[in-house]
């Protein structure tokens, strides 16, 4: 048992059952189907052991926001404890088929984006098919779902001529799933940002990071993913060129949830994990370091702005209103609300569907009441989320800072 | 770059950073998790040992100089709470009381605590008021765990208060189980909820006469002052809350005040964050990392606070061999020599336990000493439960020292 293990199980015995914790989970606020985090976590996992059967099955319910993680005053690991007993009762019940399905969005991706993609995204606006769709696959008609684009991001980066030009320092640009299959132009706003700040942008093949199965608990096709993305990722690493992402979940994946969750602690998992950043968490390093560019235009808004779950827990501050604190005249009024609800494929599920709007409504609240016709989100889920339930349009902040750049 | 860092999200560390964020510095708030606010009953204990506070803190600093309240002065003292009861007020959750008489406020357990202000919401339990021989009623619901009214009032019987006990009905919620401080704080914020509530008190106050109604401090997590007020029209008697065990919602109430005023101010929280080590340049600290995925994070600032707490919060810590260790910055600690120094022989001795009077040496700037009196950080200042020489339970002056020193911190 390695010393990261070792911490994870260790940490139940730094619970000192204060239920801070269940006091601030937003799932256990809205439902008593989740009993709350210090219960199913440092709690019951006194009672689970690889030896014996799964004993309660309330832990499907944690949304995995990491809330609890964020408050507990004693370090207990609790979003991880529930995940790795999520995924010893899938490895025990199995998987039902939509999980299997949600899980891999790189699959769902590569089905719906193309040239197809009008006809997928018309069939799933369509109010029959999306209620044949919750009673075939139990995905809740009015969850939100992304409309695919007609081109990959990956396609779109092959075929375009760089703006650069010369010897520069190189960045790899870690996209996922969602740029390349559903929201191109968030890609496209991170390549130009990056080559207006005199960067050389690569783009390695690269696969899901994992996370929609991981927290679904289907661990060992993670970690095929994981894996292959490591050995990809690695020889730039090792070069020495910092890896980017705009999706703060496959970010928080690569440099924290696969390693801990699967128990990967090599040189190779470690050495990608430090070598991954979230994009504004890069870019404010640059300013940091007196070497990020400040030309920009002013931009006069005053724009809501959600840090996403996934965000929050790299544990970084937030580093999106540290960067677009910058650009004059730009004001960003962050929610204060704790999660969305969506969280991944969570509030997908016909069951959760629910818990996943009463969750997020103190966000939309804030957002409505914004009276502004767009937020700003780093996390794709979320964005779809709050879209979906308030009708305002909802950006990544990168997209924001590449028209600050006057880039796009 | 940051003008103040403040380590610790308690009373101490929230009263400085708002101090440090009012004179328009660039201020964050970084800490481990939610912390001690969370887990104390929401009153301010300012010395509980004698009946007038201040006057028994007058007599202390004269005896014990290196005691916290001797280091920041009364001045600082009267300020500081002034200014968090100003804060208090601000957010319709008025703090009562006084410096010169201790009120003597039921326990969940029905013990009599003295403290030196509490919340509006708990001032008709003031324990003089009860003895006027009217009877008093204290309600709560059976899915409450670790409240049990017959407990509470054969109890405050037994220390000639009239009290009788009641348990409520449950107003249909929606929810079967799960039934926390919080949960049902959440509910009282609803106005149906307390109509069903204030329905069943006023029936108890027409068959019992009571004067005053004691119940668990759920009484509404937003809104509490305007809950209180509403189920006393209901019930037609008094209504005073008597804090719960952890998760304490009244705890929580002052801790989202404060974090309302830091943020109103410009101020940045980071939870989460636990600070491990400092970056030192001689007498000055330029950095702390906290831990962070992947790698630690660095943060810059000028100025220092350390409000980590100390035994109880969790800015001390014992390690398997037997030392203490202040966690954040690893500052040299005041503390017994060694383990067998940390009890004394009773439990329950009258003086308490050596440990608990482990934490930071300062000087009167409250920046940190090292065990020959050198100065460790020319700007770093340590407030709260970190500091040295006290016992913020025994003494009953936890929320005192907190805010004296934190407001103490954020004005020098």
């Amino acid at each position: 048992m390695d010393h990261i293990e070792l911490s994870l199980t260790q940490s139940l015995d730094h619970c000192i059952k204060c239920n801070i914790c269940t006091a601030a989970c937003p799932v256990a606020a809205v439902t008593d189907a989740f009993p709350g985090p210090k219960y199913v976590g440092p709690q019951a996992q006194r009672f689970r052991h690889a030896a014996q059967p799964v004993p309660a099955a309330s832990v499907d319910y944690c949304s995995g926001c990491r809330v609890c993680n964020q408050v507990c005053p004693t370090g207990v690991r609790i979003a991880e404890l529930n995940a790795r007993a999520r995924a010893q009762m899938v490895a025990e019940r199995g998987m039902p088929l939509r999980n299997r399905i949600i899980a891999r969005s790189g699959l769902v991706g590569r089905l719906s984006c193309g040239p197809q993609a009008p006809l997928v995204n018309l069939t799933l606006s369509f109010a029959p098919a999306r209620w044949l769709i919750e009673q075939v696959l139990g995905i809740h008609r009015h969850a939100p779902l992304p409309k695919a684009s007609t081109y990959t991001f990956q396609h779109w980066f092959r075929r375009r001529k760089s703006t650069v030009a010369g010897r520069r320092p190189k960045v790899v640009y870690f996209h996922g799933c969602s740029t390349n299959y559903y929201e191109p132009h968030v890609g496209k706003a991170a390549v130009a940002v990056l080559e207006h700040l005199g960067f050389e942008v690569i783009i390695p093949p690269q696969r899901c990071c994992g996370l929609p199965l991981l927290s679904n608990g289907d661990f060992p096709a993670a970690q095929k993913h994981h894996q292959y993305n490591v050995a990809q990722l690695l020889p730039f690493v090792r070069a020495g060129i910092p890896i980017v992402g705009t999706s703060t979940s496959c970010t928080l994946t690569l440099k924290e949830e696969a390693p801990e969750l699967l128990g990967l602690h090599g040189d190779d998992v470690r050495a990608v994990a430090a070598g991954t950043y979230d994009i504004f968490e890069f870019l404010r390093n640059l300013h940091e370091r007196g070497e990020l560019r400040t030309d920009f235009r002013s931009i006069e808004r005053r724009l809501p702005y959600h840090p996403p779950c996934q965000l929050r827990a790299h544990r970084i501050g937030r580093p999106v209103l540290d960067v677009l604190g910058l650009v004059p005249g730009l004001h960003l009024d962050e929610s204060r609300a704790d999660c969305c609800g969506i969280a991944g494929t969570y509030g997908l599920k016909r069951e959760k569907y629910q818990i996943a709007m009463d969750v997020g409504k103190p966000l939309f609240d804030f957002v409505q009441a914004s009276g502004q016709n767009l937020a700003l989100c780093d996390s794709e889920t979320c964005r779809w989320q709050i879209s979906g339930a308030t009708g305002v349009e909802t950006r990544h902040p990168i997209e924001i800072l590449a028209e600050a750049y006057g880039v796009l | 770059m940051y003008d103040t860092i403040v380590i610790g999200a308690g009373l101490a560390g929230l009263m400085a950073a708002i101090g440090r964020a009012e004179r328009g510095e660039k201020v964050m708030v970084l800490a481990k998790g939610h912390g001690t606010t969370h887990w104390t009953t929401g009153c301010l204990d300012l010395f509980a040992e004698v009946d007038d506070p201040i006057a028994g803190i007058i007599q202390l600093t004269d005896q014990r100089p290196h005691h916290p309240y001797a280091l920041v002065g009364l001045t600082m003292i009267e300020q500081g709470v002034a200014r968090f009861r100003a804060i208090c007020e601000a957010a319709g959750y008025p703090m009562v009381g006084n410096f010169n008489r201790n009120l003597l406020l039921p326990t969940a357990l029905g013990a009599l605590r003295p403290t030196a202000f509490a919340p509006a919401t708990m001032i008709n339990g003031d324990a003089r008021q009860l003895r006027d021989g009217r009877p008093t009623l204290i309600a709560s619901f059976g899915v409450l765990r670790d409240f049990f009214p017959p407990l509470i009032a054969a109890n405050l019987r037994a220390q000639g208060i009239a009290a009788e006990a009641a348990l409520l009905a449950l107003p249909p919620t929606g929810r079967q189980h799960d039934f926390s401080p919080v949960i049902l704080a959440r509910m009282f914020d609803q106005p149906d909820f307390r109509a069903r509530v204030g329905e069943q008190l006023a029936a108890f106050v027409r068959k019992g006469g009571y004067a005053r109604i004691g119940m668990p401090a759920i009484l509404g997590l937003k809104h509490p002052t305007e809950v209180v007020r509403d189920l006393q029209n209901r019930a037609g008697a008094l209504i005073f809350e008597i804090p719960t065990l952890p998760t304490s919602v009244a705890g929580m109430r002052l801790y989202h005040i404060l974090e309302n005023a830091l943020l109103s101010l410009g101020g940045r929280m980071q939870l989460g964050g636990f600070v491990q080590r400092g970056e030192p340049l001689k007498e000055t600290l330029v950095a702390v990392f906290s831990e962070a995925a992947a790698r630690e994070q660095r943060h810059t600032a000028r100025r220092w606070v350390l409000a980590t707490g100390g035994i109880l919060g969790g800015g001390i810590r014992a390690t398997p061999e037997g030392h203490l260790r202040e966690t954040a910055l690893d500052l040299p600690l005041q503390t017994p020599d060694s383990r067998s120094g940390w009890f004394a022989a009773r439990f329950l001795a009258e003086q308490g336990h050596p440990v608990f009077q482990s934490g930071v040496r300062v000087d009167r700037s409250l920046r940190p000493l090292d065990a020959s009196g050198r100065l460790v950080y020319e700007n770093v200042m340590v407030a709260g439960s970190a500091l040295a020489g006290f016992d913020p339970v025994r003494e009953g002056c936890l929320e005192g020292v907190a805010i004296a020193t934190g407001w103490a911190a954020g004005q020098q």
